[in-house]
Formats: structure tokens, C-alpha cells, sequence
């Protein structure tokens, strides 16, 4: 088997906009979902609002569409009353920072047992462009004409500081990194939590000068500073250039989970 | 195997072109039916996972595959093969 059988084919092309990285997160996260070697029948997949949201809808197994921010109140209660089920929550920044951010930081203390891949593409991408909580200092969008004046959260910090077992940021350019961290996600009982940056070109490329899909994406890329590069610059007491982000596997802890079969 | 754009769901974002190690993907120029551009494919008996997935038994890179946000990319079965058409690049 591969990724694609785990596509609900009659239902694509989807409606992702041409260049939207939601599809290169998908895909990887199939692949990963796919060398776990779990059962359809046995795998639930559940979101919140957004186009990233709309994943679910693009897979064969059983899946829950539910309500903007409350993929994860959902998810738990799905694995709550049937732990014999894997549960994969797609979200999106806006889903899990934004309304759902009391959700997240509480499922990451409870620890429960899901893994939650978060497409962050830095923008409420649906709703045509308005500035989420991880839009980037100066970056414009509807609600920030001027440029984003707030500092931005850190999702993988934030999930680290509130409890989750296994966390890991990478981009929609890194796709063999990306699937290799969310099979270790998939694997690590517990809260695990993959942020994937990608490039939304029609609500946040559009206003943020980059005209082609591929600008954003070598943007991506070349702004993402390896974990172990940034630890060597932390060593050496070198400065950690602000607009850059940190990609890797950010931690990997053994805390007490819920939710997880005896 | 043979490597395939499928031009129902390929939505002209030529992402493939910049991520393939043998730049077999090259934009294109003719609009299709559909009026999407879809890439070309430049050599394609160049890649790596036509060439070689079966004697590996396994997917070799498919690093286009993964990224393609539209599921556009992948290898159908080709037969009879011909051989003096490989130009393997070091
Ligand atoms: C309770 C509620 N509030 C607001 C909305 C409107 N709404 C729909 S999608 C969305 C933002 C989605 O942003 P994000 O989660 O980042 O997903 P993206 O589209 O960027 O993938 C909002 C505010 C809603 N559907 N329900
Ligand atoms: S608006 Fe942005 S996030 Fe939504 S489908 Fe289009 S490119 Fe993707
Ligand atoms: S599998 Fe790798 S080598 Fe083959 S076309 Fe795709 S990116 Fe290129
Ligand atoms: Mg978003």
C-alpha cells in the first residue's frame, strides 16, 4: 500500500487553491499513517474549521468535521470512549491557536494520546486573509494593513511548556522530514504535536510579495534553522537570527499519557 | 515504470520543477483543455524510482510525489521496456 490508497479518489482534484501546501501535508502524513501499518477501519482522522480543516474529507477512513477551534475536544472524546482507535487531528493555526487555543494547551497537559498535525500557513486562509496568531511581525493581511504589529506564538514552544509528549516542527519543502516526524509522532504514546509552515499563496503570498508559489516555499526553506545549528549558536553565544524558525524534533519526553490501552 | 502527470488533477503550481534532483520536471507552455499549464517532463527515464523501484522491491525517492499538493505525480506500468533509451547521469 501506499499513501494514495488512503485517498478517497472520487473526491479529488480537491478544492485547495493551486500551490497550496495543505496537499504536500496530507500526503505526508498519509505516508506516515500509511507505514503504521493501522487499519482503516481502526484509524479516525478529525478537524476543525479551515481549509486545512478539510482534510478529512479527502480520506477513506472514518473522520469528524467539526466545529472552528474544537478538533481537539472532539478528538478526545473519540479516543476517550474507544481507546482502540487512532486518532490523527488535522488543524490549522488559526483552528488550534486562535478559538481553539484552550483546547490545545489542555490537551498537551492532558497528554492524551493523539497525534495533531497543525498546518500553520500564518493566516486564517478560509475566511480570505486575516491575521492569525502566529502571522509574523510586519506581515500584511486584512486585519494588519500596516503590518502585524503583535509578536507571533510559538506553537511548538507553547506545546512544550504545556505538556505534550512529542513535538516537531517542519516545513511543506521538508516532505521526507515532515513524514519521518509524524511517523515518530504516530509511534510516541502520549500528545504529539507536528507544526508544518506552509505556503498559502492566495490569502497570505498574495500580500506578502510572494508572487510565485516557489518564493514562499524557498522562503520556507531558508529560513528554517536546524535544531542542532541552532543549539551550536546557543553554545557558542552567537545570535539566533529573529526572522528564522527552528525545525526538527523539539522534544521527545516519556510524561504520564492518558488514553493510552494498558 | 513510467513516470505520469495526471492532467485531470494537476492545478499548474510546477512546485515538481523545483524539487526533483534531476530536474526532470520543466514548466510548460501550452495551456491544456482545462487551461492549466501543466510541466513537461524532461528524460524522464532519468528518475531514480522508474529505474529502479523494482529491483529494489521499494519506493526510491518520490520526493515529487509527496510534494505534488494535488496528487498529480506517479508511475504506471510500462511494457515492453527498451533499454538502449536509459541515459543514466552520474
Ligand atoms: C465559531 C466560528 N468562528 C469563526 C468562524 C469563521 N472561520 C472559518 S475558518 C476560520 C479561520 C481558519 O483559519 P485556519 O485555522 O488557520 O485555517 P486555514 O484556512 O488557514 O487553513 C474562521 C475564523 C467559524 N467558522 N466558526
Ligand atoms: S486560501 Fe490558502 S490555505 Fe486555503 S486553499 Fe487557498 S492557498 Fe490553501
Ligand atoms: S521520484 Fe525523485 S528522481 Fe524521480 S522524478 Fe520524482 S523527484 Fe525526480
Ligand atoms: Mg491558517
Amino acid at each position: 500500500m501506499t499513501f494514495e490508497d488512503w485517498f478517497r479518489k472520487d473526491r479529488l482534484p480537491h478544492i485547495f487553491c493551486a500551490g497550496c501546501g495543505n496537499g504536500t501535508i496530507i500526503n505526508c502524513t498519509l505516508a506516515a499513517v500509511d507505514q503504521m501499518g493501522w487499519k482503516k477501519e481502526e484509524t479516525v482522522f478529525v478537524s476543525g474549521i479551515g481549509c486545512s480543516s478539510r482534510a478529512p474529507g479527502y480520506i477513506m477512513t472514518d473522520s469528524l468535521h467539526t466545529t472552528h477551534g474544537r478538533a481537539l475536544a472532539f478528538a478526545t472524546g473519540v479516543k476517550m470512549a474507544n481507546k482502540n482507535l487512532h486518532v490523527v487531528v488535522f488543524t490549522g493555526d488559526g483552528d488550534l491557536a486562535a478559538i481553539g487555543g484552550n483546547h490545545f494547551i489542555h490537551a498537551c497537559r492532558r497528554n492524551i494520546d493523539l497525534t495533531v498535525v497543525c498546518m500553520n500557513n500564518q493566516i486564517y486562509g478560509m475566511t480570505g486573509g486575516q491575521g492569525s496568531p502566529t502571522t509574523p511581525l510586519k506581515c500584511l493581511s486584512t486585519t494588519t494593513p500596516y503590518g502585524c504589529a503583535e509578536p507571533p506564538f510559538d506553537l511548538c514552544e507553547l506545546a512544550i511548556a504545556a505538556g505534550a509528549n512529542y513535538v516537531s516542527r517542519w516545513t511543506s519543502y521538508h516532505v521526507k522530514e515532515l513524514e519521518k516526524a509524524v511517523l515518530a509522532g504516530l509511534q510516541t504514546p502520549g500528545f504529539s504535536f507536528i507544526e508544518a509552515m506552509t505556503q498559502c499563496p492566495t490569502a497570505f503570498g498574495r500580500r506578502n510579495k510572494f508572487r510565485q508559489v516557489i518564493d514562499h516555499v524557498e522562503y520556507l526553506k531558508a529560513h528554517s534553522l536546524l535544531k542542532a545549528k541552532r543549539d551550536r549558536l546557543f553554545e557558542e553565544g552567537k545570535e539566533i537570527p529573529p526572522d528564522m524558525f527552528v525545525v526538527g524534533e523539539l522534544m521527545r519526553r516519556n510524561r504520564p499519557a492518558m488514553g493510552v490501552l494498558p | 515504470m513510467k513516470l505520469a502527470i495526471d492532467e485531470i488533477r494537476c492545478k499548474g503550481c510546477n512546485l515538481c520543477t523545483k524539487v526533483c534532483p534531476y530536474k526532470i520536471f520543466k514548466e510548460g507552455k501550452k495551456p491544456n483543455r482545462k487551461g492549466i499549464i501543466v510541466p513537461e517532463l524532461d528524460r524522464p527515464e532519468r528518475c531514480a524510482n522508474c529505474r529502479l523501484q523494482k529491483l529494489y522491491g521499494r519506493r526510491l525517492c518520490g520526493v515529487c510525489e509527496l510534494t505534488c499538493p494535488d496528487q498529480a505525480i506517479h508511475w504506471i506500468e510500462e511494457e515492453p521496456y527498451e533499454p538502449h533509451k536509459v541515459a543514466i547521469e552520474y
